[in-house]
């Protein structure tokens, strides 16, 4: 018996975010909506309807925070993931919203907002930051070497996933994170957004401005170092004994 | 094309090693999608090949969920917003 990982249905990316303007309280025939949660309803609807050209800047700056104040929370976890500080996630952040509020009039009510956001924050950051850390850029170069790899690696290693399996899964968040924190940045947010908010490849490539075979191979680069870390770190730990290491 | 169990090393097997990463997104085409499902029940090492690869982006997910941004932060973003509307409506773009 097979278990995908996300339904179709599941996905956080345009459609259903599109969807959730559309269907809101009525999938939730079980308790009756509170007068609080049609009005929320409603307003998410004219949000998603309303014609740009003839807003006041009043109620375009209340619309900004009604839809994307409530993104906040995921902004930052993001930033923190890309900056890998709190004090730059926070910068980093503040200008994402500095320059969306600014540019909000050219983005289009009820297309994916999350996603626009997104677009802002790894441009800002790209910009900002990127100089400022000063890391090593990771090129895309060796792709084809990399699925050489997979190729001959295929099933060089035998009867230990299931062990190895057993001990990742016992690994604290702190060591995740840190796997995530070390891997060129290209590959670390092609991760995150993959993984993390379930953005499909083609909204991954509009975020990060790049082709999807560029997507596809931060993506399968990027795991691949990081399943390596994360071993590492569970060698370590001693959660993975070395006789099994030595079976590699 | 169903493998038999032992079948290591099957060009099959190097295949859906190559593009498991597509299937743990959940972005491979229909057609290619029914021949990993296929190959899945009836390879081991292949199917423990791809619950790896989806306990890790699972372990992703666990690790970098509900982060909350601070207060003061969503304080000054708010702040911003309110005060600035008027720089907005002379259509200013930020640089």
């Amino acid at each position: 018996m097979l278990i995908t990982a996300v339904t179709p249905g599941e996905r956080t990316g345009a459609s259903a975010l599109v969807q959730t303007h559309g269907l809101g309280w009525s999938t939730m025939d079980t308790d009756q909506p509170t007068i609080e949660e049609l009005e929320a309803q409603a307003m998410a609807e004219a949000d998603a309807n309303v014609d740009v050209a003839t807003e006041t800047p009043e109620e375009r700056a209340a619309r900004f925070e009604r839809e994307a104040m409530p993104l906040l929370d995921q902004m930052y976890s993001a930033a923190l993931r890309t900056t890998r500080n709190p004090t730059d996630a926070e910068d980093l952040v503040q200008e994402t919203y500095a320059k969306a509020f600014a540019a909000f009039h050219q983005y289009r009510p009820g297309t994916n907002l999350k996603a626009w956001m997104y677009r802002i924050l790894t441009n800002s950051f790209i910009n900002s930051y990127r100089k400022k850390q000063r890391q090593p850029l990771e090129s895309d170069a060796g792709e084809v070497e990399d699925y050489q790899l997979a190729r001959a690696a295929s099933h060089s290693s035998q009867g230990l996933r299931s062990a190895e399996a057993e001990a990742l899964d016992h690994l604290p968040d702190s060591d995740v994170t840190r796997a995530l924190a070390s891997i060129g940045e290209d590959f670390r947010m092609a991760v995150y957004l993959a993984d993390v908010e379930g953005f499909s490849y083609k909204e991954i490539a509009e975020i990060m401005d790049t082709p999807i075979g560029t997507v596809m191979s931060r993506l399968h680069r990027g795991r691949k170092q990081l399943r390596e870390l994360l071993t590492d770190y569970a060698l370590e730990r001693g959660v993975i004994s070395s006789r099994e290491e030595a079976r590699r | 094309m169903n493998q038999p169990a032992e079948g290591a090393g099957t060009a099959d097997c190097a295949d859906v090693i190559l593009r498991l990463f597509e299937y743990v997104d959940n972005e491979t085409a229909p057609v290619d999608r029914e021949r990993i499902h296929a190959h899945l029940e009836e390879c081991g090492r292949c199917l423990a090949e791809y619950e790896r690869d989806l306990l890790i982006k699972a372990l992703v997910r666990r690790a970098c969920a509900g982060q909350r941004a601070p207060e003061a932060l969503r304080a000054q973003i708010l702040t911003r917003i309110t005060t600035t509307v008027t720089v907005v409506e002379r259509g200013a773009e930020p640089s």
